[in-house]
């Protein structure tokens, strides 16, 4: 290996430990949330800055033009800025907070085409040339032809010898899945709440996709009616009427018609106060209960709204208690995110 | 290197030494962008000790190359022979400019006096440094060495540019016995046993303060008086010898940079050819770029103002004495021009060369000065001479290795005007409590109040 890539290993090494030991910072950071819908994450990680002594304000532009200011001796002086792949930074991200790895179940794949360069042919773009395999028929050839000379062993290809890397479609099985997040918007959820709800949602489709790369999403509303809205209208707060948790199960149940048990891995997400109206409890555990044997996971996060404590946290692991495929967890603060988040993901 | 090339280094070569440059042979080489990447981080060397800040510099590297945000056109080390590498895949015209560049620098790194003290054989140097900390670290642990460098790299400023300019008795020299037999190293101690520790009432009767005058030299003091295992003191002075070898590069860069870029112009451009004219434009408008800090700029043109003022014999009593409208005007044969060029390019730094030749004058025909903002013409300088002090670095000395007699550090930042970042600085002296082993105190200023900052 060369020295600088040594080197850069290392910093990688550096990077990947900072982030894991700062994954649940992250996990809450608000200002991560929209940028990490691209390939790259950025981390600015001023831990890795080696501190200097140096002026506190920046000696900034004078009318005679900035100077150098501490750039200082030789090379750098700049924050390191981390640069990781989205999917090297769920893993860190994800083994920090001991996230549970999803499996798909049973029947949920479909195949993919994919192409893969495993075979060799006689024709081809000169970038694919196959030295190795032209050399070798070149030799053949001069072996058989009687030409080749053992003390002066030089090839020269023809034609006829060139050979190519050629691709081949082979299937790749693929997992789908499809995920629903469902959002109480009745009166007694506020911005804190949301917030916190934003937080889960976000970390819940990232790691879902990090495991099924096709991802559905869809988005309901509700309050005693469940309406499907589109992902950018999922946050804005607003306040409704009062709570019907039926509904949106209902209304679940309609739009999971549209992705067959047998070729999706279902996820179903509800957030919510637990304020129920007393007389739909019934409602929404029957339809909960015709739900969760076609769910791959029914998470149910109950953040605590201003006016105490809902109660449907408690009435879902009554009728259910524990079992494999429904979570239900309690929200009370940012510092509840790391293990509502695993809870909610099946650890 | 192609042909072509050679060609063109030799006769821009030719041209420069008939101009009256002069310096020594000049390997040129061309590397692709990730080589370039790699020598950059390295700050021009292809061997450096490890250590991960290059790594994260050469990621940097690599991307601004890869998303097109920059590319580094030439790098050339001050050694000797000089070492300068292009970039492949620039055009003919960017190597000619490139190379017109690098022999200006070269002549530079030789006659400047900022440069005299420079180790000519730094790449050998860089190369046993390399190899003495992974030494090191196959001794002692990679962790612990890279956390010792990490600790010591905090300091790397804090050295004195002017130190390799300064005679010194050895350190400790006047303590060896005359008569040293010369043994083998695990002999020492026997045959040449240390001098017996002063007495009480002598080390009463004769207090020696350590350091004994003040000093910026704060690496080197630890390096020689810190209760450090040799292999860290080895790593000190490597530290101290790499800042010291690079303050002068730092201290010069406006200067340097401003005369391989006259240098370059007046080389290339009686071998242009009309389809050359329009890329060397281009090329030079981007060098000369007027957004921001840019030294190329400020250093070309205050060279050329300098050429022309020598030419034109604005300069000596009889200018000075003229008010600021007339002197714009004036006009005598003298023809000094080059001549003083090539003095200012010998004895100048950045500091001195603006200090005595950014004028008023410079300032208003190069729109670096609104007219109506002359009269803080003065105090505009003085705060960009102040930004170069000391790399840009707040100048800090040791006082006191003994402090309060109990062997902690007593160091004063030379307070002027601007206070420090104290989240970094504290970080720093935890650094340098650790090294020394003893608390460390700084005086300064801060929230407009004198403070000592004290770690124990």
């Amino acid at each position: 290996m060369r020295p600088i890539e040594r080197d850069l290993q290392r910093f990688k090494e550096i990077v990947r430990g900072e982030v894991k030991k700062r994954a649940r910072e992250f996990l809450t950071r608000e200002e991560l949330l929209g940028q990490l819908e691209g390939r790259l994450v950025s981390i600015p990680l001023p831990q890795l800055e080696v501190p200097k002594i140096v002026y506190g304000e920046p000696l900034g532009e004078g009318p005679l033009g900035a100077g150098p200011g501490s750039e200082g001796l030789g090379p750098g002086g700049h924050i390191p800025v981390a640069e990781l792949e989205l999917e090297e930074f769920l893993d860190l991200v994800g083994e920090a907070l001991r996230l549970p790895h999803l499996r798909p179940k049973g029947e949920g794949e479909v195949t993919e085409e994919a192409l893969r360069y495993t075979t060799i042919a006689r024709k081809g773009p000169r970038g694919l040339r196959h030295v190795r395999r032209t050399l070798k028929e070149s030799l053949k050839r001069s072996l058989l032809s009687g030409h080749y000379r053992e003390e002066d062993p030089r090839l020269v290809p023809e034609r006829e010898d060139l050979r190519y890397k050629a691709p081949k479609t082979r299937p790749r099985p693929h997992a789908q899945a499809v995920v629903l997040f469902a959002l109480d918007v009745s009166g007694s959820m506020r911005e804190e709440e949301l917030g916190l709800v934003k937080t889960l949602s976000f970390w819940i489709t990232l790691w879902i996709r990090r495991h099924f790369p096709r991802l559905e999403r869809r988005y309901l509303l509700h309050d005693a009616e469940a309406w499907e809205v589109p992902e950018e209208e999922f946050f804005r707060a607003r306040e409704g009427g009062g709570t019907r948790l039926s509904s949106a199960l209902l209304l679940a149940e309609e739009i999971l018609k549209a992705y067959p048990e047998a070729f999706y891995n279902r996820y179903l997400y509800h957030f919510s106060d637990g304020e129920n109206w007393q007389g739909d409890t019934p409602l929404a555990l029957e339809a909960l209960g015709r739900l969760l044997p076609g769910l791959a996971l029914y998470g149910y996060a109950q953040v605590q709204g201003p006016y105490g404590q809902g109660r449907f946290l408690l009435e879902v692991e009554e009728a259910f208690g524990e079992r494999e495929g429904l979570r239900a967890v309690e929200v009370r603060g940012r510092e509840d995110l790391p293990l509502a988040l695993r809870r909610l993901l099946g650890g | 290197m192609r042909k072509e090339l050679r060609y063109w280094a030799e006769r821009l070569q030719e041209r420069a030494l008939a101009e009256g440059l002069t310096f020594p042979p000049v390997l040129f080489e061309e590397v692709g962008p990730e080589e370039m990447a790699m020598l950059a981080a390295y700050g021009g060397f292809p061997r450096r000790y490890p250590h991960w800040r290059w790594g994260s510099e050469y990621l940097r590297q690599r991307e601004v190359y890869r998303y097109g945000l920059g590319r580094i056109y030439e790098l050339v080390v001050n050694t000797r022979p000089v070492h300068a590498y292009l970039l492949k895949g620039n055009t003919l015209l960017a190597q000619k400019l490139v190379m017109a560049h690098v022999y200006a620098h070269a002549d530079f790194f030789q006659n400047n006096l900022a440069f005299r003290p420079t180790p000519k054989d730094m790449l050998s140097e860089m190369a046993h440094h390399a190899a003495y900390v992974e030494k090191a670290m196959e001794r002692h642990g990679a962790r612990s060495v890279e956390e010792f460098l990490d600790m010591a790299l905090s300091l790397e400023n804090l050295i004195d540019p002017h130190a390799p300019y300064i005679q010194r008795p050895e350190e400790g020299e006047e303590e060896r016995p005359k008569g040293r037999l010369p043994v083998r190293p695990y002999l020492d101690p026997y045959v040449n046993p240390p001098p017996e520790p002063p007495k009480e009432a002598e080390e009463g009767a004769s207090p020696r303060p350590l350091p004994p005058k003040p000093t910026r030299d704060i690496l080197g003091f630890l390096a020689w008086h810190a209760p450090l295992a040799p292999w860290q003191k080895g790593i000190l002075e490597i530290i101290r010898e790499e800042s010291l070898y690079y303050a002068p590069q730092a201290a010069t860069k406006i200067l340097n940079e401003g005369w391989a870029t006259y240098w370059h112009t007046k080389l290339l451009l009686p071998l242009l050819n009309p389809e050359e004219a329009l890329e060397f434009a281009e090329l030079q408008s981007g060098l000369l770029a007027a957004h921001g800090f840019n030294p190329y700029r400020l250093g070309y043109f205050l060279l050329q103002e300098v050429e022309e003022r020598w030419d034109k014999g604005r300069f000596g009593p009889e200018y000075e004495a003229l008010p600021l409208g007339e002197r714009l005007r004036y006009e005598r044969p003298a023809g000094e021009g080059r001549r003083k060029l090539f003095q200012v390019r010998t004895v100048h730094t950045d500091i001195s060369f603006l200090e005595e030749f950014l004028t008023p004058e410079f300032a208003l025909r190069q729109r670096l000065l609104a007219p109506e903002d002359l009269p803080r013409f003065a105090e505009a300088k003085q705060a960009l001479l102040f930004r170069l002090t000391n790399l840009g670095y707040p100048i800090v000395e040791l006082l006191d290795a003994n402090h309060a007699n109990r062997g902690e550090l007593y160091l004063q930042h030379l307070y002027e005007g601007v206070e420090l970042d104290l989240r970094k600085t504290r970080a720093v002296l935890e650094n340098l409590r650790r090294l020394w082993g003893r608390p460390v105190h700084l005086k300064t200023v801060a929230a407009g109040k004198e403070t000592v900052i004290s770690v124990g």
